[in-house]
């Protein structure tokens, strides 16, 4: 099942395994739902980000909850993003190894946690196109 | 006629040539009153063996004139006949005779014995710097007014060239004592033979700050750390020494105080006609030049340093873009492509492949020179990490090759370790191995070389029949670079820094590297070693079991998906996971898989309280590694703690392989990386599950 556009954006072989429990290969029940439930989470999840812009722990907290639900979709890029921002968080480099400040931290979660904004509204695009929902 | 005085003091008395009046109020010698003519006393003065001239004093204002010549001076008088020279002065001897003292000499012998009225000797060396000659002048009379003059005349040529040989000897001698007493610079000193100090100089002094008194006659192992001491360092200094004709050594030396200083010391056997004397010691003060050095290399170090931390960061640098370009790679190749198109595409994805290598080795090389490099401690299985690089190279094998293994059975089941780095040096070996060998075999030999209470020590070598190395090459393998530079101009031919890093990786766990012929021929051996932690023996038992079962129950149907339906009837599972979207999901996918009773937990905590009610009732719990209240891992650890064994499932998407090896070392028995995979979640399931089919308690 190829979803047009979401060559990188996406890990076909973990999307197409939600696509498989759908029932329904027209209806798309579960999978729709479980989609549409991850926009309602990764919305919520950045406007809590965007309210606890200086508290790093919290941030840290949120990165790691929305890695998990987009690595279980397959959104590798959001993914990708949301383990650096668990990452900045912990006042560590992108990937977790070296140590940086919190100044540090604290400027590259800015960028960051837009960078992932704008890749979720990118893969949501593709999402929505694919489940013929362009509203 | 020129001469040297060398003595002039007039000298005591001789013991007088007539010894009847020994009593004389003055020095002078009395003379017995006997007629001149007597025949004893002329022959006293003709056959005496000393040379003697008897001379009168007629007038006290004129020169005494010669009564009497001895025989024996005619010996040296050479053609002057005794009977010319009665009644004539003493002129008439000495004058013109160049091997006789000047007639002044003797003039003023004669002088000084009448004007001192004691007997005068006086020495006289001659023009020729080499003849002596002794003159002594005894006054001889009565009441203290002298009548006679007896002169007596020695060769003493001899004599003194002896007494000079022997000044010389003494100067010399003396000269070395000072020289050595007096130097500063080095500490130099005798030993006796059973190394008791002898003598001590002012440098030995400055050193070691022991006086001359503190120190002769104690043991110069005194000047010893106590490690040397213990190990005998000084006694066998001095063997080597007895040995060998000398013994040099470098290293800390004491001083009084307790400081210490950086010495060289030599040490040589001294024998005096093949007798043993003792020993020379001579110590210099390098603690200067150690200090240059230990600068030196600091500073080598730190550039080092620097040039790491470059590569480093050059190379994270040079790989973010690289990525880039990969990728974007990736998707062309997806495109459609006419077929040079594609050639030159792959060309591009092959070279981006190895560029990428070298810079990830780069990476490794300077991380570990760094020393910001660590090995994980995961619980590992030689055995499984060998067999799986060798699967992997069996794929790709060439006909005509042949890959071996042979695995020693005592091989650990498990041990901690890191398996990643384990099969980093088997990987490099294995791609070499197979890289040089056209035709043979490639042997994988793994063997347990020495076992303690705590550590394995594994033994891994990789034995090919390929072109081997020449002669020389092998100090230089395990140099970084070294290959790089030769091979510059080769692509696809590695960085030279494959060897270099699994020499750092072996060494930091505890072992070692290196390369030697193959025994069996042409070809080649590379082995390594590794010092590995022992585990647990409980988790061992856990993991031979977990292994019996598997082996114990084969599958009763044909497809893994109909086998879990099997075993998912009648099990209640809990799964314990925070995010609502992955539970979704998992609900979904468990339900798929035929598990029709699944109790969610929220967070660790309320996992907890599920799993440890009376009696357990789940048959599986799949556990999330971050959750809020309490993680995967210390849920486990309460579950554990309070008797429960359920199967523990953790669900990370950290899933880098040693760490979730690490949760089954605290106590969980399997892991599935998130994104969880549904051909996995079942494998591991079914692994689970057996246990409870098996024993239904």
């Amino acid at each position: 099942m190829a979803i047009p556009g979401a060559s990188d954006k996406l890990d076909a072989a973990t999307f197409e395994q939600i696509l498989e429990m759908d029932e329904d290969e027209e209806e798309r029940e579960f999978s729709k739902s479980i989609v549409y439930d991850f926009f309602g989470q990764a919305e919520s999840t950045f406007d809590k980000m965007d309210s606890s812009v200086k508290d790093l722990k919290t941030l840290s907290e949120l990165g790691h909850f929305l890695k998990g639900s987009s690595a279980t979709l397959g959104l590798t890029k959001v993914k990708d993003s949301c383990e650096k921002i668990q990452h900045y968080g912990q006042k560590k480099d992108e990937t977790g190894t070296k140590d940086i400040t919190e100044e540090e931290g604290l400027e590259k979660l800015k960028t960051t946690i837009e960078q992932a904004k704008t890749e979720f509204h990118d893969v949501e695009k593709v999402l929505k196109k694919f489940y013929n929902d362009e509203a | 006629m020129r001469e040297t005085t060398a003595s002039g003091a007039p000298l005591h008395p001789p013991p007088p040539v007539d010894s009847v009046h020994g009593h004389s109020a003055s020095s002078l010698v009395d003379l017995p009153s006997l007629p001149p003519a007597d025949d004893s006393t002329l022959d006293l003065f003709r056959y005496t063996p000393i040379p003697t001239i008897l001379l009168r004093i007629v007038e006290l204002d004129a020169l005494p004139v010669i009564c009497q010549v001895s025989e024996s001076l005619e010996a040296v008088s050479g053609a002057c006949r005794r009977e010319q020279l009665l009644g004539r002065t003493v002129d008439a001897f000495f004058d013109d005779n160049v091997n006789l003292p000047s007639v002044a000499s003797a003039h003023n012998a004669i002088r000084v014995a009448l004007d001192s009225k004691r007997p005068f000797q006086l020495e006289v060396v001659l023009a020729d710097g080499r003849t002596a000659w002794s003159i002594r002048a005894v006054p001889i009379g009565r009441h203290g007014s002298p009548q006679y003059i007896q002169m007596e005349l020695q060769n003493t040529t001899e004599e003194r060239h002896r007494q000079l040989q022997l000044e010389e000897r003494l100067y010399a001698n003396e000269t070395y004592r000072m020289l050595v007493e007096t130097v500063k610079d080095y500490a130099i000193f005798m030993l006796d033979p059973k190394g008791l100090v002898a003598t001590w100089n002012a440098g030995a002094q400055v050193f070691k700050g022991y006086t001359k008194d503190e120190i002769i006659g104690k043991h110069f192992s005194n000047f010893y750390g106590d490690e040397d001491r213990a190990n005998d360092k000084p006694g066998r200094e001095l063997r080597d020494a007895l040995r060998d004709g000398r013994c040099e050594d470098e290293g800390w030396r004491y001083r009084k105080d307790g400081s210490r200083f950086w010495a060289n010391v030599v040490i040589t056997p001294v024998y005096r006609e093949g007798t043993l004397l003792g020993f020379s010691k001579v110590t210099r003060d390098l603690s200067e030049r150690k200090a240059a050095e230990s600068q030196l290399i600091d500073a080598y170090e730190e550039a080092s340093k620097l040039k790491s931390e470059f590569l480093a960061n050059m190379s994270h640098e040079i790989r973010t873009p690289m990525h880039g370009m990969l990728s974007a790679l990736t998707l062309l190749l997806d495109t459609r492509l006419n077929p040079e198109q594609l050639e030159l595409a792959r060309v591009i994805e092959e070279s981006g492949e190895v560029l990428l290598q070298v810079i990830n080795d780069i990476l490794d090389y300077s991380k570990l020179a760094t020393g910001s490099f660590s090995i994980s401690h995961d619980i590992i299985s030689v055995a499984e990490i060998i067999q799986s690089v060798f699967r992997a190279h069996q794929k790709v094998c060439k006909s005509g090759l042949t890959l071996e293994t042979n695995l020693d059975p005592h091989l650990p089941q498990a041990a901690e370790g890191d398996s990643l780095r384990y099969r980093q040096i088997m990987q490099n070996f294995m791609s070499n191995a197979m890289k040089f060998t056209e035709s043979g075999y490639v042997r994988v030999n793994a063997t347990l070389k020495e076992e303690d209470d705590e550590f394995y020590t594994i033994l891994t070598e990789v034995v090919d029949t390929g072109i081997g190395l020449p002669a020389g090459a092998a100090s230089s393998l395990f140099t970084p670079f070294t290959q790089f530079e030769m091979n510059s101009t080769k692509r696809y031919k590695g960085t030279g820094l494959g060897l270099s890093i699994c020499k750092s990786l072996a060494e930091l766990m505890g072992g070692n590297i290196g390369y030697h012929p193959n025994p069996e021929g042409h070809g080649s051996t590379f082995w390594f070693t590794a010092r590995l932690k022992k585990v647990n023996q409980l988790r061992i038992a856990d993991a031979l079991q977990e292994k019996l079962e598997s082996l114990s129950a084969p599958s009763v149907t044909a497809s893994p998906f109909e086998d879990i339906k099997l075993a998912a009837t009648n099990t209640r599972i809990l799964l314990a996971e925070d995010n609502l979207i992955n539970q979704k999901v998992m609900l979904k996918m468990l339900a798929g898989l035929g598990f029709a009773n699944i109790d969610r937990a929220i967070d660790g905590r309320e996992a907890v309280t599920l799993a440890t009610k009376h009696p357990p009732p789940y048959d599986a719990i799949l556990m999330d590694i971050n959750m809020p209240m309490l993680d995967g891992v210390a849920a486990t650890r309460e579950i554990r703690s309070l008797g429960v064994h359920t199967p523990i499932i953790a669900m990370t998407a950290n899933a880098l392989k040693g760490q979730a090896e690490s949760y089954i070392a605290k106590g969980m028995t399997a892991y599935v990386a998130k994104p969880v995979d549904r051909k996995l979640l079942i494998k591991v399931l079914l692994k689970c599950l057996r246990g409870k089919t098996e024993s239904p308690s």
